[in-house]
């Protein structure tokens, strides 16, 4: 593998982690992802864009319909409580 | 379609019918974020909105328009991320632009998937090699509560190779569904 072809696939896995649903808590609020921090503007873009893609996906494979955003949030939800 | 058939259920502190109520509410409010993917983490300001609306829903007081819940909730995410704008960048000129385009932004209710598009994407999971099978199933269990480092190493993987094998199986999963005709761009988009 080249120096080029390395450093695409990290810039990819980055993306494809930004484009997940975890998020760590930070002070009580959900916090950003350093992987966010550490892509280029265009590769935020391309993960928001993958992340939609996975929503839809999660969705249409679980038994409520629920994406891994949605169930995360209800996962809050009750750590809240 | 009005999402605040839900309402009565999501004031009255009901989870499920909260969650009924994101299913419906997630894909336009996420959308509503998009002029704002390259400045803020719009998946960070997506689940603190909703968590917020959740707080504040009990308190909610409908003005008789369709889906004032979900346009409370663009509210409050479009306020949360030009805050953190504002904070990490400090220039008020590009946020106040970047806020005239969040306005522009149309948002609307869409339908969950198809249930039918469960059965084919169960089929063609079924087809995926072993290693993107494995990330793609992980990911889904863990349903957004354990970071990828976690997951990768519960499956004997480096990070890098777990995200990599995730990413192949999301672009088979796409091919497949594609090759049992299934409109990818407009079901996933």
């Amino acid at each position: 593998m080249t120096e080029r072809q390395g450093d695409e696939r990290a810039r990819d896995a980055l993306i494809e982690e930004t484009a997940g649903a975890y998020r760590p808590d930070r002070r009580g609020q959900v916090g950003s992802l350093a992987a966010w921090h550490d892509l280029d503007e265009a590769g935020r873009i391309e993960a928001f864009r993958r992340a939609g893609e996975n929503c839809r996906l999660e969705a249409a494979t679980h038994p409520d319909r629920r994406s891994s955003t949605v169930a995360a949030v209800l996962n809050r939800i009750a750590g809240r409580r | 379609m009005n999402l605040d058939r839900y309402l009565p259920g999501v004031m009255a502190g009901d989870a499920d019918a909260f969650a009924k109520w994101m299913i419906e509410a997630e894909g336009p409010l996420r959308r509503s974020l998009a002029p704002l993917a390259a400045k803020v983490d719009a998946e960070a300001v997506l689940q603190e909105a909703l968590l917020r609306v959740w707080q504040v829903a009990p308190r909610f007081t409908p003005d008789g328009r369709d889906n004032g819940l979900l346009r409370l909730a663009v509210r409050i995410a479009r306020n949360l991320a030009i805050s953190e704008l504002r904070r990490t960048h400090g220039r008020a000129a590009e946020a106040d632009e970047l806020e005239r385009r969040l306005e522009q932004v149309a948002v609307a209710p869409r339908s969950p998937p198809d249930p039918h598009l469960r059965r084919l994407i169960e089929d063609c999971r079924q087809k995926l090699p072993d290693q993107p099978r494995r990330a793609l199933a992980a990911r889904l269990e863990a349903e957004g509560s354990l970071s990828d480092a976690r997951l990768a190493e519960d499956l004997g993987m480096k990070k890098n190779t777990f995200l990599q094998n995730f990413g192949r199986a999301r672009k088979l999963l796409k091919a497949c569904l594609q090759g049992l005709g299934v409109n990818v761009e407009e079901e996933l988009a």
